[in-house]
């Protein structure tokens, strides 16, 4: 039998008993990263040093160069994929029966569309990569709304009208152009509030942004705000965005976009106290709506009873003053 | 309607979950890492769990496990960012009812609540 391992990182978190084929399989793909310890019983720590076995997958991880070049041409092989996707018949593409339910097609799609997250691209990685992977995405996505449109229609789901592909002009790097298909026209409001979470909607439509659950812990932007009296109105002025809601409506003139994870650092003055707590801007104004002040509305999702009821007791105290 | 726990060391994770199964109707219960979920199981009975692999103190595959033996009746669905294949072989080999990797999309999510409560 595979001997087994426990691995732990820099925050705290352990994975295992998993095999070593397991720990070789998320090292080579970057999913493991900042391995700081390991355990062949879950019970004795040490350094990755003291595992030869361990420490050799973690040396044998691609170099940055190196790894440049691998996004590279893994690029143009997405680039490839997507042509060999276009006008496939959608039972096809996703290996399953034609006549299968909404279901079955959603659960292919879901096994396959994930494979090009564009977010799951590292920060420095090669720019093709990130477009190749949203090329794909998009393409699935907009696949995924026509099956549901066709099978609603009680008809057999079948390939999306032929988009244009751009002239390889590269050995490598060969973009896809965009899907050309009339997109509903909807006049931008001047505030766009996020829902909490995407719901299940009626009609989703499988972009990259209904997808949630990896944002990278440091992609969070931090956000340091002293509270005091003359500003407290961060957390009531608001309509939509306001301690009821659970968010806090940050006035000021640089904007954040949508979806953006933040971490906001509220430094309270009397008595003083630092709270912190994670979110997520679901509001942002800048500017073009007058009736409201310019700035971002975050929804706080780490607000624990406890440093609720410490603001309102601060709100309480300001009011009472007044 | 059923009682699903909802485990994971990332609160962000676990409100978007919420907001998407309370929405459906669920009670909802969290618990921040294996031993936590441990605790919650032997308090309440929740139908079904939802359970991230990577996590401090007692990692999902131990906790995953423990489930398995202590309370054979609850069902368990793992959502983790590790997509490797052969992780997924062996949460499904130690008798996880499903496997959904992040990021999850709500229609996905629901989906996989369903058919896990209706098995």
């Amino acid at each position: 039998m595979a001997s087994s391992y426990w691995i732990g990182d820099a925050e705290g978190r352990v994975l295992g008993p998993v095999t070593l084929d397991v720990v070789q399989e998320l090292v080579s793909t970057g999913r493991l990263q900042d391995v700081t310890r390991a355990s062949s019983d879950g019970q004795r720590w040490g350094p990755p040093e003291q595992f030869p076995e361990i420490l050799a997958l973690l040396l044998h991880a691609p170099r940055p160069e190196a790894l440049l070049e691998l996004e590279r041409q893994e690029a143009g092989r997405v680039w490839d994929q997507l042509r060999g996707m276009q006008g496939k018949a959608p039972h096809e593409l996703f290996h399953i029966e034609q006549g299968a339910s909404v279901d079955a097609y959603r659960n292919a799609f879901f096994k396959l569309v994930k494979r090009f997250y564009p977010d799951r691209v590292r920060a420095q990685a090669h720019p093709d990569l990130r477009r190749a992977y949203s090329d794909a995405f998009h393409f699935l996505s907009r696949l995924m709304v026509h099956i549901e449109n066709e099978l609603a229609a009680g008809r057999t789901a079948s390939a999306m009208p032929t988009m244009r592909v751009t002239p390889l002009s590269t050995p490598v790097a060969r973009p896809v152009q965009p899907v050309q298909f009339p997109a509903p026209e909807r006049p931008k409001p001047a505030m766009r509030p996020l829902p909490k979470t995407p719901e299940p909607a009626a009609r989703p439509t499988y972009e990259a942004t209904e997808f949630v659950g990896l944002e990278r812990r440091d992609d969070r932007v931090e956000v340091t705000v002293k509270v005091n009296a003359r500003n407290s109105a961060m957390f009531t002025q608001h309509p939509l965005v306001n301690l009821q809601s659970g968010g806090v409506f940050l006035a000021c003139h640089t904007s954040l976009p949508l979806g953006t994870p933040v971490e906001v650092v509220f430094r309270f003055d009397e008595p003083e106290r630092e709270i912190k707590a994670r979110g997520r801007v679901i509001l942002e104004n800048a500017g073009a709506d007058p009736r409201t002040p310019v700035g971002f509305g975050v929804r706080l999702v780490s607000f624990r009873d406890a440093e609720k009821n410490f603001v309102q007791a601060f709100l309480q105290r300001v009011a009472a003053r007044r | 309607m059923a009682t699903i726990l909802i485990v994971d060391d990332d609160a962000f994770v676990r409100t978007l979950l919420k907001d998407v199964l309370e929405g459906r109707g669920h009670a909802l219960l969290e618990a921040e890492d294996g031993r936590e979920a441990l605790d919650v199981l032997g308090e309440r009975a929740p139908q079904l769990v939802l359970l991230d692999l990577f996590m401090p103190r007692l990692s999902g595959m131990e906790a995953l496990a423990l489930m398995r033996e202590r309370w054979p009746s609850a069902r368990v669905l793992v959502i983790s960012s590790l997509d490797s294949e052969r992780l997924v072989s062996q949460a499904l080999e130690a008798g996880a009812a499903g496997y959904i990797t992040k990021p999850f999309h709500p229609v996905e999510i629901t989906s996989a609540v369903d058919r896990a409560l209706a098995n």
